[in-house]
């Protein structure tokens, strides 16, 4: 698992007003224990990982209960039915986890819960670690649920206590909505007091209230609508909705939530802007009233937010309702904001200088010439595949046997990155466990030799229904596992198939060549890709077969493994280039291994990268690679 | 001081994260406003990676404007060219002198530039340019992974640095894994010694 720096022990101290650096999602955890949420529950996904793994640290000694969920969507049934027996219940998932949770959000939210239920999404913006950037407080307004967003580490340790008081009052899941620059940024935060946990929850049996058939539903309707009248109550007198600044000549209102708000401040600052400053920090339901006093005492409003004019299309709304003049600015209409990637106090005092007509005090244009003068030829630096990584050996096994005929759907995962030159694997993809379901449509399509990849936990989040389909319609495609045995890009989580909970303790390891096989896959196989003549084999064989057939390639990951040697004292000793090289460049060619470098022309094996796999010296020619070994 | 604002820049693995969190509580511990912003996830596989620090009593964004690094602190030469924009005359430059070819070049066969080339187009930018040998005062210490500490040690030592050197010495301690704390500070002293020297 991830080591989380501080030991998120230092969360569980019971010191308050003790004044700490923590990350936004630490922040979150500590909330969580401040809140005496018992029962907490996510599926890794950057950037909303740590919560979970935090809290999987000291779940033990802090007296509740966590579980790394299979999926999103189950994730949020146990949050769903712990806070339905009166427990106090968080879930925590990236924005496109939200996606597959959805059907579950939108009709909890007319179930309700009877315990504190708060649903965190952390959202991507600039798609740093993510395969879209949408905006998920789209989510509260189509689930009308309550949504919190904090704008810093303090704020969102104070809105997950708040997040359980407004659940509570109000019977619904409220969401607690975070972005990248929410959840990791590090700042200041003062602890208050803990709330003991408490996991005695009883289930009372009310069928109108939790049975969701249509005869329910419609009355539950009619009653979620009135109680989301009253949370645009708390929402007007929330302390989170507040004018922060008073401007002096009442021409410019500023109207801005989470981590825009930041930068909306500091570039009216840079700017020397009087305008004053309408902070949203519950932006569901939005606290109209208040938006249309604030509209009414400024000449313009402009709205600061980033990604999607959310708030703005309401604060429009809202202006016509109110019959206010007011000016209404941001990013619908004459566009002075992207709707792309994240906003920056740049970004912001710029739109700012255009929208007010004053003079930016940095030169930015002559700054971009000259820096672009500098990087224009440099090499670039992409994320790659560790020196050792297993995937490597599999993409290296699969374009031997598909070369350039074969299709390779891909999926979510460290193995995302096959898609670099020389191995080119990944031809689409979209969504966890699409990978499998793109496979079948293709193949049908084009009846070309399909390679499907997945990763291991990936497999168990959303593959189970692809593969039940491709033996059920007999689709001519190739699964291929790359089980490396955790869930390596988010920090090294536990998975069904690990036989480790989230909270540590042993459990039954599932199987993926049992699973395959009991759903009625005839050919399942499993591989050691740095066996390569093994695995062309068997991958060759795979590809032969008239239905749908499963090769599970099965090395660790080479982190943990490498971090396990060291702890074993095991010594790891780098292959070396012996004087039989003919600098043909193969390996470099082949596999791009980052511990294989070219200095003044010859190739050259770097001792502190190299892990000893030994993929290069199966691909050698000359057999002038030796020396390496992980020994004892 | 109004604000101080460090951009950290590197490669994924060689400790930025745990450098620019250093500076961050340390900045606590001077009982200090402060902001670190990281990317974690799939930019860390080998990539180039940047942290922000921002230590001030009004800061609230977490990263940092360009043209507006107090100091940039370059855990890679390459790295260091890839963040220029954040710098300005007014800006002090660390660099280590530690190259990591990305893998593009040996694809292409081609050489890592010249560290003449790479400080000359440095300059170019910001006046105040200091190369660390983190590489070989890491190994000195005892061992090679701690050039990253090298590198906190020598911003302790510059003139306008707001955190106190005993607090980042103290978090140093409190941050590192328990069985390496002797080898980082003794990193972290011999940093702070050659920047004294050179600067």
């Amino acid at each position: 698992m991830r080591s989380l720096l501080p030991d998120p022990h230092a969360l569980l101290e019971d010191n308050p007003n003790k004044r700490v650096l923590l990350l936004g999602n630490e922040a979150i955890a500590r909330g969580i224990l401040e809140a005496g949420i018992s029962v907490v529950t996510t599926y890794p996904g950057t950037p909303a990982s740590e919560i979970g793994d935090s809290i999987a640290a000291i779940a033990h000694e802090a007296g509740l209960y966590m579980e790394y969920s299979t999926n999103e969507m189950v994730a949020m049934e146990v949050a769903g039915g712990a806070a339905n027996c009166g427990v106090r219940a968080l879930t925590a998932m990236k924005h496109v986890g939200l996606n597959v949770a959805a059907d579950m959000l939108m009709t909890l939210a007319y179930a309700g819960v009877r315990g504190g239920c708060i649903i965190v999404t952390a959202d991507d913006p600039e798609c740093h670690s993510s395969q879209n950037e949408q905006d998920n407080r789209f989510y509260a307004l189509l689930s009308n649920l309550p949504c919190l967003e904090p704008s810093d580490p303090q704020e969102a340790k104070e809105m997950t206590i708040s997040a359980i008081e407004i659940s509570e009052r109000l019977e619904v899941p409220v969401l607690l909505r975070t972005t990248t620059r929410v959840s990791h940024t590090r700042g200041p935060v003062t602890y208050g007091e803990l709330t003991k946990p408490n996991l005695k929850g009883k289930f009372v049996r009310d069928v109108k209230r939790l049975v969701m058939v249509p005869a329910n539903s419609r009355p539950k309707h009619t009653v979620f609508l009135k109680t989301m009248e009253k949370a645009k109550e708390i929402s007007e007198s929330s302390p989170y909705n507040r004018v922060v600044r008073e401007g002096k000549s009442r021409e410019y209102g500023l109207i801005s939530s989470s981590s825009a708000y930041n930068y909306a401040v500091e570039a009216a600052d840079l700017l020397g802007l009087d305008a004053s400053i309408l902070k949203l920090g519950m932006t569901h339901p939005m606290p109209e009233k208040l938006i249309a006093e604030f509209l009414k005492k400024h000449k313009k409003v402009i709205v600061v937010e980033e990604l999607e004019p959310y708030m703005e299309m309401q604060v429009k709304a809202i202006a016509k309702d109110y019959t206010c003049k007011t000016e209404v600015h941001g990013k619908t209409g004459k566009p002075y904001f992207s709707r792309e990637g994240e906003l920056s106090t740049r970004a912001v005092a710029e739109g700012l200088a255009r929208i007010t007509n004053k003079k930016l005090p940095i030169d930015f244009a002559s700054i971009d010439k000259r820096f672009t003068e500098v990087v224009k030829e440099l090499p670039r630096r992409p994320p790659i595949l560790c020196a050792g990584c297993p995937h490597r050996a599999s993409f290296y096994v699969m374009r031997r046997v598909g070369g350039e005929n074969a299709i390779y759907p891909t999926d979510i995962g460290c193995y995302a990155l096959g898609i670099a030159p020389p191995l080119n694997i990944g031809d689409i993809m979209i969504c966890m466990g699409a990978s499998l379901g793109t496979a079948q449509g293709i193949s049908k399509a084009t009846n070309a030799p399909t390679i499907a990849v997945i990763g291991d936990s990936t497999f168990f989040h959303a593959a189970l229904p692809g593969l039940v389909n491709a033996v059920y319609n007999n689709s001519k495609v190739t699964l291929a596992v790359l089980d490396n045995a955790t869930t390596a890009m988010t920090g090294h989580q536990p998975h069904p198939g690990t036989g480790l909970t989230g909270m540590g303790s042993p459990s039954e390891k599932v199987s993926i060549e049992k699973v395959a096989e009991g759903c009625g896959v005839k050919y399942v196989k499993v591989v050691d890709p740095f066996q390569t003549k093994e695995a062309e084999k068997v991958l060759k064989e795979a590809l032969e077969q008239p239905g749908p057939s499963v090769v599970v390639f099965r090395a660790p990951c080479v982190l943990v493994s490498v971090r396990e040697m060291r702890r074993k004292g095991m010594k790891i000793m780098p292959f070396k280039i012996t004087e039989k090289c003919t600098n043909c460049m193969a390996c470099i060619k082949l596999l791009s291994c980052p511990a294989l470098t070219v200095e003044s022309g010859k190739v050259r094996i770097s001792e502190e990268l190299c892990t000893a796999c030994g993929l290069c010296i199966q691909v050698c020619p000359y057999k002038a690679i030796e020396g390496g070994s992980r020994g004892h | 001081m109004k604000e101080f604002n460090v951009v950290l820049a590197g490669v994924g693995g060689q400790g930025t994260l745990l450098a620019a969190e250093i500076l961050g509580s340390a900045a606590v511990e001077d009982g200090l406003n402060v902001r670190v912003s990281e990317i974690h996830g799939m930019a860390q596989r080998g990539g180039a990676v940047t942290s922000n620090v921002r230590i001030g009593e009004k800061v609230l964004s977490p990263t940092v404007m360009e043209g507006r690094a107090d100091v940039l602190l370059g855990f890679e030469p390459l790295e260091t060219l890839r963040n220029l924009k954040y710098a300005s005359e007014k800006t002090t430059v660390i660099v280590s002198d530690e190259e990591i070819p990305p893998t593009e070049l040996a694809a292409k066969g081609a050489a890592y530039p010249s560290m003449k080339d790479l400080t000359a187009k440095i300059r170019s930018f910001a006046k105040k340019v200091f190369v660390v040998e983190a590489e070989r005062l890491a190994s000195e210490a005892g061992n090679a992974l701690t050039s990253n500490i090298v590198l906190v040690g020598a911003l302790a030592a510059i003139e306008n640095m707001p955190v106190k050197a005993e607090s980042l010495m103290k978090s140093v301690r409190e941050l590192v894994p328990a069985r390496h704390v002797d080898v980082n500070v003794k990193a972290f002293k011999l940093g702070y010694d050659y920047m004294k020297k050179h600067a």
